[in-house]
Parts: C-alpha cells; structure tokens; sequence
C-alpha cells in the first residue's frame, strides 16, 4: 500500500512529534517548530494539522495525568503510529532525492 | 488578575470535551510568551490565538440549533424592518457604548500594568509607617542600605519631583515636569534616546557639570524639534543644564514627566529617616518572585530596625508592582463587579424595550412560525432563530457602540481623567484593548439574548395548541406580565431623568454662577510653586519684588497674596469660645490666610471693626477676621467684634497645651471661602500671614479695566525675572478657576440628555409597538365593533386603554420616585442637598408628567387611525 501524501507542514509537525517523543502535545509541538523554523506559529494551526493526521490514520493521541504545573490539567499526547512512520520516511526519501546535488544551487539562489 | 479574567475568558469558549488540554496548553504557552517578550505581548499572543481558534471549525463546538440561515435571516430582518433596526440598534450600541467607556476608562485604575516588555518584573519598594498607618517617604537611608545589599531586585534606583521653570529665549516660560533620577531609571523604563545619550551614573556625581536629558514632546513644542538640541544650555529655575539627550517619543518614565536630571540628593551619609521624600524602583531579579524580594526587603528592614530603633522601629519596607504606584485601592473585584452590574442592568432594561419591539415583529410573522412548527422544527430551533436575529442586530449595534466608545475615549477620556486626576502616568491606557472589543462582544451576545430568547420563548408558548386552532391572527397571543414591568420601568426610568438633569443642570449653574462676593472677573490669578530650597526670607523678598512690578503694569491696581483661591477648597477648622461667652463649642468654619491688604485688594472693605494691618503679622499679634456667614451661622446674629477665639484641640490631642486666644476684630462680606460645588453656606475665619508663610500660594492681580488675561504673558515675563524658581501655572481670571468643574459637570449633563433622549425614544417605540400589535390582534374585533355601530371613541379608548395605563403607572411611579430621591438628597450633605421641594418643583414636575403622557399619546396616533380604517366586511374576512 502506498503511504499517504502528506503536505509540508504536516511533516514539520509529524518530524516534531518523532524528535519529542513522549513529551509531544500542543504546546510542545508548537515550540519546537517555532523554535527550529522561526516561523510565527499559532497554537491553533498546530491542532488542526494534529486532527488531521489522527482523520488520516497517521498518529494516535491519549490524555495524560494531571499535572502539577498546569494547575492539575492533563495534556493530550501524541505518537506516531506506522502509517505515520511510513508517510513520513517515504516524504523525506522523496525529499532528499530531490535535493540531492541541488546543494550548491540553492546556495546561489 | 487580568490575565487570570483573560485566561478564563478564553477558556470558557474552548469546546469543553478539550477545555483542559487546550487550556493548559494555552497558559503554558502565555506564561512562556510573557516570560521572553513581556505581558501585553502575551496578552496579544492569546486573543490573537482565541480569535484564531474560533475559526478553527474543529474546536467549535458544533452548534445544534442556529446555522448561517438564521443569520442570513436575521440581515434580512434588519433590512426588512429598518425602523426597528434604528431604534434597537441605536439603544443597544448606546448601552454597549456605556459599558465599554466605563470599562475601558476604569480597567488602567483596577488592572493597572506597565506597557513594557519587563514590566511585570518592574516593582516599588516603600517603607510603611505601622505606628501612623501611612507611608514614610524620607527614605533616602533606606534607600542606600538597599543598594548594597538587596539581591533580589536588580536596577535599583530613585527619584523625586523636580518641577521647575524652563526658560528659552523668545519661548514662553512655563513649569515642565522635571525627574531627578537615577541613571537606572532609563533601564527600568525602556527608554532609547533619539539623539544623544540618557543619564550615567557619573552624571550623579555633585563635581560633575549639571545635565539635562529631555522629552520627545517637550522637544518638539518647547525647542520646535531641534535636531541640534543636544549640547545646548538650557535654563531650569535658577540652574544651568546641558541637554545630553532627547527621548523617543513614549517615554516618561517614572510616571509622566518630560525632562529629567541626575538624582544628587547624598552628598553625605543621610542619616535614618532624613531628607528629601524619594521614591525607590527596581526590577525583580531572573529567578525571584515578588515573594522571595518581600521576604529579603523584611529581613533588611529588621535589621536596620535594630540598629535604629529610634527611628525605624515601626518602619516596614515593602515591595509592590510598580503599575500599582497610582492605582485604585480597596477591592478591585468588587467595584468592577459594582460597574458591571449598573452596566448590565443599563444593558437589560434597553435589551428588554428592544425585546419588545422584536416580539411585536415576531408576532406579526406568527403563521410564518406555525408554519415551521408544521413542518417539523422545534421550539429550540425557532427560539435559536429568533436568537439569531437579535444577534445579528447586537453584533451591528456592537459596532457602531465600539466605534462611537473609540470616538468618545479619543477625544473625552483623556481629557475627562486628566481634568479630574491630573497629567496620566504613562501606562494608563484609555484606547480601546483587545479586552474592550471582547467585553463589546458579550454584551452584545447578552443583549441579543435578552431581546432575542426572551420574546422568543414567550412566543413559542403553546405553539402546537396554536397549530391546531390553526387561526393565525385570531388574538391568541398578548402581552404578558413582563412586557408590562418593562414598559412601566422605562416610562418610569423616562420620568426620573429629568429628576437628574435637574440636578446637574442646579450643580452647573451654581458653579458657573458662584457668587464671589467681589467683581472676580476683573481678577488675574495664578498659582505660585516655589522651589523648596529657597529660604523664606529670600521668598519673601522676591514676592515683594513681583508684587511692586506686577502692580506697576499698566491697568493694575493691586496685587495681593492668598494661600487658596475664592470659590476653591479651603481647610475646615474646629474653633471653640470662652465658656462665658455662651457660645456653642466646637464650632466649625473654614479657614482663609491672607495678606492684610487682602480685603482692600478685592474691593470689599470690612462690614464692621477694622481690616488687618502690617501689625497683625508681626509675631505675638493674634487677631482675626469673620465673615457675615460665620456672624449668622455660628454667631447666631451677635456682633463679633471683641470675642476671642480660638483652635479646638484635636480628638488625639486632649492633652496639648491649648492654643492661645485670637481676637476677632473685623467683619467681611462673605468672599467665597468655600468651593463652588460645597452645598451649604459656611462660615469664613481669616488670618493674617504675610506671603512667605502661606502653604499654598496664589496671586491676584487686580485689572479693573480691560481683560485681566491680556496680564498673563506679561506675569510669566516677570515673574521669570525676578525669580526663576517660581513656577507659574493656572493663569487665570478669578472667574474661571473652576473651569475643569463646569466642563466636567457639563459633560455629564450632556451625557444625562442623551441617556434620556434614548430612554424616551425607546418609551415612545415600545408604546409604538405594543397598540400595533393590539390593534393587527384585535382588527376582527374592531370590525364587528363597527359594523354593530359602535362609537368610534369608544372603539379608540377601548384599543388605548390599557397602553395607556401603563403609561400613567409608570409617569407616577416615576415622579414618586423622583420626590423620594429628592427627599433623601436632604437628609445627606452631597451637592443639591440644600435643594428644597417647593411649590414650583411639584409644579414642574406635575407638567412634565402631563407632558410625558401627551408624548405617550403621540405614538398611539398612527396605530389608532389604523384601527378605525378597518373596514368592517375586510375584518371579518380574516377568520
């Protein structure tokens, strides 16, 4: 079965959730692509991409324990399922064979 | 506590199966934006991802009921029936723009902050009195045990008032608002200089030449935007400085100056509680909290408490946010939740009217709705639509009530405040916030609810019986008990308006035309600031040196020297009487220290005895002056010449040596020793002082041909020349000193008219409404009246009756209460307590009720031709 296409920034999120790992939820996710890309980033296109990729199949989500630092409010977690894992390998295959040899290129653009 | 409204605000729209985790989330991500970029960046992060998030159609929560078909309908309505549109529009937008004025102009005195990238970290450090329950400011001690050795606040400074005369050559002079101030201020307060530099803290250095450092405004209408400014001497009072610098424009750190200089008061170790009054600013150190800086400061107050117990031994430093330097005290929750109660009161009585006006409509469309029910809706579905029209029409008047709140704060509110509480320190903010348009926007959904759910319940009542009778029209539906109360507390509410707009108008026509007791207009005043390094006696020959040149003017008469103003504040004193003199003791009088030339000065020579003399000042002489108001009021009528009196010890101070005997040797004319807005007359005691021992000083020139202004840039010149130290301000003829008062009063009265205007409007539509609907529900009714030929007259008062019923309960009610409040005004002692209810005042207001009956009776016209051009044939035609 081919993996499921997925669009920019739903990579930048699914690469995100692989790098935190158990740590991943909104306000995570959120800060590390700010943090990486430099983007200006809402919370709110964050949760959207995160509905979209659990619509798709890609990730799975459960809520967390209470924590003491969020005044006893739980997160909602997220983690790669192998759907997930596949889309994404094969998206930064198709990356990189794209970007192979173009290093220099995109230098002098 | 902003932020804690804000956060749960913006909780409450979250859908509530993912409140908690995006909540947490959402504070999470506050905390760290305020953190990193400041709170009012925070706080534009999270409204920014509020609105955001109400786009996002995951997060919202499905609503059951309403859909965009309602809305569409509901622009419909607002076209279809633009009568209604006006008049509930304009009464919504007026109660929405009420509620966002008064929060918008009350949330910097309640949830005051800094608009500073750190200013959550910007803090106070005070020291309070425990023994006097107050505050010490002579804490310049204090001040230097903290700087060498607090941890947890960093950027330590002071700084203290410093006004003084600016003095350029070919510019007016004129006071500006001058800070001396420690170099760290400019850290603190985020200030970058457009051209030069800030204060070092080598310029503190009493060696090192003086230097001046000034505002962006102050540049640009004092030295007309040099760009060359930096370098140049400039002149402040007495002193020479270098301006070093020019501010961007913003800056005005510590609260709302426009020029600052080094902070120079230790030149040695002050000693405990000496000094000039300072005040002392810092930041919370990376890694404290107001906590751990309180605990710290504790500690170091008790040990300067051990070492100085005679001084420090009730003494307690504390340390506060810095945004609460000028804030409101008490408990902020509860005068908020006070205002916004009155606003949603304002809000639900208006909304109530509108309700009506759009049940009316509704009931018109009564088959269209019974015909929905057939087809299959709920009464939730078309209680969601009727919502969803009244919506439509809050969220318009929303609109128009934010645009016309930004109208009114940009062009009043700052004047308003500033009229009452002086120059704004510069984080009181009275634009519109993210948070007004937001508190704009709930009210607006309030009052859609209100007028939108209410007529909409009460019109689905017993729809399917309806569907059965299946006889739209038939007059099954009425008005019920509620729109009863609304109608008659609105006419009510109509007729006390004028009860209010009465007393305005009494309180601005009483300071307008305050009765002086002299030819005021014919007076220049001025207020005089001295500097207070200044000894007396030099004081006192510089005034006598602007007293000669001012009186030698052309047009000048005299010049004299008062501590307070007629018509303007004077402190009240307890005075008391020999026993033998059968005199009530204590008796209170207000308090007037002037020059002795002062009587001859205005005009007005003494009534009896004789006026002050050079004499009277000379040390050991106790005399005094009493006015006609202190000879009838405490007096009672008996001459006062050749009584003694003299101060009645305080409550605190049973046991001081009493104050010695004063003679009273003169009788004035009653002179204004009270101010203007004061209800009752008082009783005016004078003294003589000579100018350099009045506390407050004012001038008055007396110009007793031509106008007195035409003086004003002519006393700043002199006034300049003989003293640059003396701050000149309020330039004004006797006449005007309450000018504030009047435009304020007046600005209120404006206000009153247009509430009241509103309010009859919306009698007038709601009469309106409730005889039309009447009359389309009575119409087979009043066709069988007339076809049986029945009396027209009868027919009409058989349709007006009940409106106008109404109308009468709610005109007497209305007077009723307007006699009650004005009852109870007299057992007070507010302004207009002195107002007693004559003849005149039941009279007019007996017309106004007339008037308000016979304005009731207009809108019921076009409903009653209505009614009578029924034919009799077409009316019976509708069963």
């Amino acid at each position: 079965m081919d993996p499921v296409t997925l669009g920019e920034f739903e990579q930048i999120v699914l690469m995100s959730i692989v790098r935190l790992q158990a740590e991943a939820y909104g306000a995570t996710i959120r800060r590390d692509i700010e943090t990486r890309t430099a983007r200006r980033l809402s919370i709110s296109a964050v949760y959207t991409t995160l509905d979209r990729l659990e619509q798709k199949g890609l990730v799975r989500c459960w809520i967390g324990e209470p924590t003491a630092e969020r005044g006893g409010r739980r997160r909602k977690h997220f983690a790669l399922l192998p759907a997930g894992g596949r889309a994404l390998k094969a998206a930064h295959r198709d990356y990189m064979a794209m970007a192979t040899g173009l290093e220099q290129r995109l230098k002098a653009l | 506590m902003l932020d804690r409204v804000l956060l749960a605000i913006i909780t409450r729209a979250l859908p509530s199966a993912d409140r908690e985790w995006m909540s947490g989330d959402l504070e999470e991500e506050f905390l760290r934006v305020s953190g990193h970029h400041g709170r009012w960046t925070a706080r534009r992060w999270l409204v920014g991802e509020f609105l955001r998030n109400l786009g996002r159609r995951a997060s919202i929560p499905k609503v059951k009921f309403m859909n965009w078909i309602d809305l569409k309908l509901g622009v419909r309505m607002l076209v279809k029936y633009p009568g209604l549109t006006m008049v509930g529009g304009l009464a919504m937008a007026f109660a929405i723009w009420a509620g966002v004025v008064a929060f918008a102009m009350l949330a910097p005195m309640l949830y005051p902050s800094l608009p500073l990238t750190e200013g959550h970290r910007v803090v106070q450090l005070e020291v309070h009195d425990a023994e006097k329950n107050g505050d010490e400011s002579r804490i310049l001690y204090d001040y230097t045990v903290w700087q060498g050795s607090l941890r947890s606040v960093t950027d330590l400074g002071a700084w203290r008032n410093s006004g003084r005369n600016l003095v350029l050559p070919g510019v007016e002079t004129k006071p500006v608002r001058a800070a001396e101030m420690s170099a760290s201020g400019f850290q603190v307060g985020e200030g970058e200089p457009l051209m030069g530099r800030v204060l070092t803290d080598a310029d503190a250095d009493p060696a090192a030449p003086l230097v001046a450092v000034i505002g962006f405004g102050l540049w640009q209408s004092r030295f007309g935007s040099d760009p060359a400014v930096v370098g140049k001497s400039v002149q402040l009072g007495n002193e020479h400085a270098v301006v070093v610098g020019v501010m961007r424009e913003g800056f005005e750190f510590p609260v709302s100056h426009d020029l600052w200089l080094p902070f120079r008061p230790i030149r040695t170790q002050p000693a405990p509680r000496s000094g000039p009054p300072i005040s002392v600013f810092g930041r919370i150190a990376p890694g404290e909290t107001l906590e751990t800086a309180q605990a710290e400061l504790a500690t170091l107050g008790q040990r300067v408490a051990a070492d100085h117990p005679a001084t420090h031994q009730h003494l307690e430093p504390k340390v506060s946010p810095y945004a609460g330097l000028l804030g409101m005290g008490g408990d902020e929750s509860v005068i908020m939740s006070a205002i916004y109660i009155f606003v949603l009161m304002l809000i639900t009585l208006v909304c109530g009217n509108v309700g009506l006006l759009i049940f009316a409509r509704a009931a018109s469309r009564e088959g269209d709705l019974i015909v929905r029910t057939a087809l299959g809706a709920s009464r939730g579905r078309i209680v969601w639509q009727l919502f969803a029209e009244a919506l439509v029409l809050g969220v318009l008047a929303a609109s128009v009530g934010l645009v016309a709140a930004h109208f009114t704060l940009k062009n009043w509110g700052v004047p308003f405040l500033e009229a009452n509480i002086g120059r704004l320190p510069f984080w009181w903010d009275v634009s519109l916030s993210p948070l007004a348009v937001i508190n704009a926007l709930a009210l607006a959904i309030f009052g859609a609810a209100v007028a939108g759910v209410i007529p909409a319940f009460k019109l689905t009542r017993g729809m399917s019986d309806k569907l059965k009778q299946s006889s739209a029209g038939s007059g099954g539906l009425q008005f019920g008990g509620v729109w009863t109360v609304i109608i008659i507390a609105q006419i009510t509410a109509t007729t006390m308006f004028p009860g209010a707009l009465y007393w305005e108008r009494y309180q601005l026509s009483r300071v307008a035309d305050f009765d002086y007791g002299f030819a005021a207009d014919q007076y220049l005043t001025a207020k005089i600031d001295r500097d207070a390094s200044t000894s007396r006696e030099t004081i006192g020959q510089r005034l006598e040196e602007l007293r000669r040149r001012v009186a030698a003017e052309p047009g000048v008469s005299a010049v004299t020297f008062v501590e307070s103003l007629p018509a303007l504040y004077h402190p009240s004193v307890q005075l008391e009487f020999p026993d033998n003199a059968n005199i009530p003791s204590p008796a209170y009088a207000r308090l007037a220290a002037v020059e002795p030339g002062y009587f001859d000065v205005l005009q007005s020579p003494v009534i009896a005895g004789r006026t002050f003399t050079a004499a009277d000042v000379q040390a050991g002489s106790r005399v005094a002056i009493v006015d006609q108001g202190f000879v009838d009021r405490v007096l009672k009528g008996r001459n006062p010449i050749g009584l003694q009196v003299r101060f009645a010890p305080d409550e605190d101070a049973k046991n001081a040596a009493p104050e010695p005997w004063v003679e009273i040797v003169g009788l004035a004319k009653d002179l204004g020793v009270q101010a203007a807005v004061q209800p009752t007359r008082v009783s005016g005691f004078y003294l003589p002082a000579p100018p350099d021992r009045l506390k407050e000083l004012y001038l008055m020139a007396h110009v007793p041909s031509g106008d007195p202004a035409s003086l004003s840039q002519r006393l700043v010149e002199i006034t300049t020349a003989v003293d640059p130290t003396l701050q000149l301000s309020a330039v004004q003829r006797a006449d005007q000193v309450n000018s504030d008062l009047v435009w304020i009063i007046g600005l209120w009265l404006q206000v009153t008219s247009v509430v009241s205007a509103v309010a009859v409007v919306l009698s007038l539509a709601g009469i309106y409404a409730v005889l039309s609907f009447t009359v389309s529900r009575r119409t087979r009714e009043i066709g069988v009246r007339v076809a049986l030929g029945g009396p027209r007259d009868r027919v009409i008062l058989a349709i007006l009756r009940k409106p106008l019923v109404r109308v009468v309960i709610g005109v007497f009610v209305g007077a009723g209460f307007v006699l009650a409040a004005g009852a109870a005004l007299r057992t007070t002692s507010f302004p207009g307590s002195e107002l007693p209810i004559t003849v005149r005042h039941i009279a007019v207001l007996a017309g106004y009720m007339v008037f308000m009956v016979g304005v009731c009776s207009l809108a019921c016209i076009v409903p009653a031709r209505r009614a009578l051009r029924v034919e009799p044939t077409v009316a019976l035609r509708t069963e």
